[in-house]
């Protein structure tokens, strides 16, 4: 929503006798601080808490800070909320949920409760799956793409990835990008700028 | 009402607007520049440098918002989460199309038009280009040649700004440059293979672009940051609001009205001249008349001609300057979709440093010195770059490791991208859709256009030939391509006014002058009659500049 249609919205609510709980959370979404955590959309705490620890197990804490630190799970509730549509949505909250259902077939513990090491057992099976899409054999299979897209774990690293990435943690720290380039070379050592185009 | 008569009026404020709204008031004549869209300021409006983080959708868009307002405007891939606002709204602009033959308009309305948003690479055309209609018995000869225009380009040129390597190559003839960009490591090996393999007939030269390379006229040089279609603060790249409409407005002549929705032209029966321009206020939606000597049509190819079809009187009923029945047909587009990618090994230690908002270039080969089963050519565009950490969604592996790898660059890979001329056919074509308005109640077009035969051949030539040169340089993985790209998103529609010596068969004389109306000038793409394979923008600013000059010697001579 546009901030000027918020604006309206609040205009009209005035008139009313209340202010209705969705311009309420609204209004503080507009003037959150920066640095305060907005409210979750999408996401229900317990989904938070998942997506936080599988983010931080995809795009750990090394010398740089990981995921949880660059806040991936506040990327990936705005894109649930406000970028998939209801199937996508439903279908990656139903991915979330059948990681605790193999968590607890594997280990009789939601995913949050298991120790990184078992968290990354999980993880290691779920990428696995998806070995013989990453790598197409000859004659790779046409619908390669929609398996791969409506794969729970791979939008999951996707998002993960796209979070980090682009978020300011990622891009100054991990990446070392700055926006304004210290000068422009073809052929310039790697480490002088960062990687890719 | 008696209302004030400007000397000049200049509809559309974009590419060739603002050319002939510098040209117009440097020669002396006072000048109204009328914008359909918003004014822009480029201390507010200019988004190159807001990092990503800030975006909310982290430059994945805003899709349910494009779904809803720009569906044809998401389909240009120059649109991003930053610029979606200098791409118009679809709802407001619609317009229709054959079931089964999409068209994709991609517009920009503000003032600087799409020149804000455009892909900067500028090269000439040479007589392989202007005589190829004549040469072939296809529409009609041009009724210009190189000679014509070189003056012009090397004007333009020197103006705006162009950085580029000198090659000697006659079907695309040097201009005025400023130094070319930096080759990277990939570029340099498929260069080198390619001057190897294909000795006198293919070569590889950086792009030539309307980006500076050093102090220009006032405008700094590139500073490499990377997304020009975002606005530029330091004036860096060639657009009207960054080069040409400052100096009209420092002329003190000019005056540049946005919100200003041209619905028509008015035509005087008794002299045969245009008298005024009805005006729709974008604001207001009041209509409005302003009254002139001369009009030039800079308002892009479609949007020209539209207003020329919606200007039809009983002089003209077939829409304004009409008499030969070309106004509206020979609609091209470049073609775009055939080509070629693959993997570049070695250099692993090497990186490039920013982000050169250019690329490199193949001139066209095909039908220079050897005949083909086609006719006219492509070139290639592309360049080299080392993957980030987008491969990471398709590598296996997560957790520490998999972070380390990917915080280093990925390998080298190279792409070559077609470009590919558009036969004119009169087939191809834009005519009034009387019960459909815009938001300002203006009737809307309906398009018709398809590729054809030669165009579909040359596509399939691309990926043969990239390939062929990608392979030369031991690139391994070599992904050849061509898909099937709906006309309109190469966004170089042209044609829909063309020039010609015969009245019966064109719509503009040598000089952009229609043939039928005395002081009315088109000089944006409409005028085109081929489109040659070249990025066109430079041709359509060179004859702009050129018409202004004839425009003004006519009028000094009493005769406009």
């Amino acid at each position: 929503m546009e901030r000027r249609e918020v604006l309206k919205l609040l205009a009209g609510a005035a008139s009313l006798p209340f202010l209705s709980p969705e311009a309420f959370s609204l209004f503080q979404a507009m003037h959150a601080q920066p640095g305060k955590n907005p409210a979750l959309q999408a996401l229900n705490p317990h989904q938070n808490a998942t997506v936080i620890a599988l983010s931080d197990r995809i795009i750990p804490s090394t010398k740089t800070p990981g995921a949880k630190a660059a806040k991936v799970n506040q990327f990936i509730d705005v894109i649930v909320a406000d970028w998939y549509d209801e199937e996508e949505k439903e279908s990656f909250l139903a991915g979330l949920a059948e990681v605790d259902a193999r968590s607890q077939k594997l280990f009789g513990k939601d995913f949050v409760q298991l120790a990184p090491a078992q968290q990354d057992k999980l993880l290691t099976v779920m990428d696995g799956e998806l070995a013989d899409l990453y790598h197409p054999p000859a004659g790779y299979r046409k619908d390669r793409v929609n398996l791969l897209e409506n794969n729970f774990f791979f939008r999951m690293k996707a998002l993960t990835l796209t979070g980090y990435y682009t978020s300011q943690v990622g891009f100054e720290q991990e990446l070392h990008e700055s926006i304004i380039p210290p000068r422009h070379a073809g052929c310039a050592p790697v480490g002088e700028g960062a990687p890719g185009e | 009402m008696a209302s004030k008569v400007y000397d000049a009026i200049v509809i559309g404020s974009g590419i060739t607007g603002g050319w002939a709204a510098k040209e117009l008031s440097e020669k002396g004549l006072e000048t109204l520049v009328l914008e359909a869209g918003r004014p822009i300021t480029p201390e507010n409006d200019y988004v190159e440098h807001v990092p990503v983080w800030e975006k909310k959708f982290r430059g994945m868009n805003d899709t349910r918002k494009l779904d809803q307002e720009q569906p044809v405007q998401r389909t240009c891939g120059g649109l991003d989460e930053w610029n979606s606002k200098f791409f118009v709204n679809d709802r407001e602009n619609p317009y229709t199309t054959p079931d089964g033959k999409p068209f994709l308009w991609i517009r920009g309305r503000q003032v600087g038009g799409r020149s804000i948003t455009w892909g900067r690479q500028t090269y000439r055309w040479s007589d392989l280009d202007f005589e190829a209609n004549l040469r072939e018995g296809i529409a009609v000869d041009w009724p210009i040649r190189y000679a014509d225009i070189a003056p012009w380009y090397d004007y333009v040129e020197d103006f705006i700004g162009v950085s580029g390597q000198a090659e000697g190559l006659p079907q695309l003839p040097d201009g005025k440059f400023l130094p070319p960009m930096e080759f990277n490591c990939a570029e340099v090996i498929v260069r080198d293979a390619i001057a190897r393999h294909f000795p006198g007939e293919r070569r590889m030269t950086m792009g030539r672009c309307a980006i500076l390379t050093q102090l220009h006229r006032g405008r700094m040089p590139c500073h490499y940051c990377g997304p020009c279609a975002r606005g530029c603060m330091t004036r860096s790249y060639f657009s009207s609001l960054n080069s040409t409409l400052p100096a009209a407005l420092a002329t003190g002549k000019t005056t540049v009205r946005p919100f200003s929705v041209v619905h028509s032209l008015v035509f005087d029966a008794n002299t045969r001249k245009l008298t005024a321009v009805r005006v729709i206020d974008g604001q207001s939606k009041q209509a409005i008349e302003f009254r002139a000597n001369v009009f030039f049509l800079c308002a892009s190819a479609l949007e020209s001609a539209r207003i020329l079809l919606n200007s039809a009187n009983p002089e003209f009923p077939d829409g304004l300057a009409n008499s030969s029945g070309e106004l509206g047909h020979n609609l091209m587009d470049h073609l775009m979709g055939g080509g070629a990618r693959g993997r570049i090994e070695g250099n692993e230690d090497k990186a490039p440093l920013g982000h050169r908002p250019n690329g490199i270039y193949v001139p066209r080969f095909r039908n220079v010195k050897q005949k083909q089963s086609f006719l006219r050519g492509y070139g290639f565009q592309g360049g080299g770059s080392r993957e980030g950490w987008q491969r990471g969604a398709n590598t296996p592996g997560f957790g520490a490791d998999f972070k380390q790898a990917l915080g280093r660059p990925g390998p080298w890979s190279m792409g070559l991208y077609g470009f590919g001329e558009c036969l004119p056919n009169h087939g191809n074509f834009i005519a009034i859709d009387k019960g459909k308005v815009d938001a300002w109640g203006i009737p809307t077009l309906h398009i018709t256009a398809q590729w054809r035969e030669n165009e579909r051949a040359l596509l399939q030539d691309m990926a043969v030939t990239a390939s062929e040169m990608l392979e030369a340089a031991g690139a391994k993985d070599i992904d050849s391509f061509v898909e099937d790209n709906a006309p309109g998103l190469t966004i170089h529609e042209m044609g829909t006014a063309r020039m010609g010596r015969d009245p019966k068969t064109s719509v503009l004389n040598a000089h952009n002058q229609a043939h039928d109306v005395q002081n009315l000038f088109v000089t944006d793409g409409a005028c085109m009659a081929s489109s040659s394979c070249v990025n066109p923008s430079l041709t359509y600013m060179a004859l702009t500049a050129r018409a202004c000059d004839y425009a003004v010697q006519q009028m000094k001579r009493g005769e406009l």
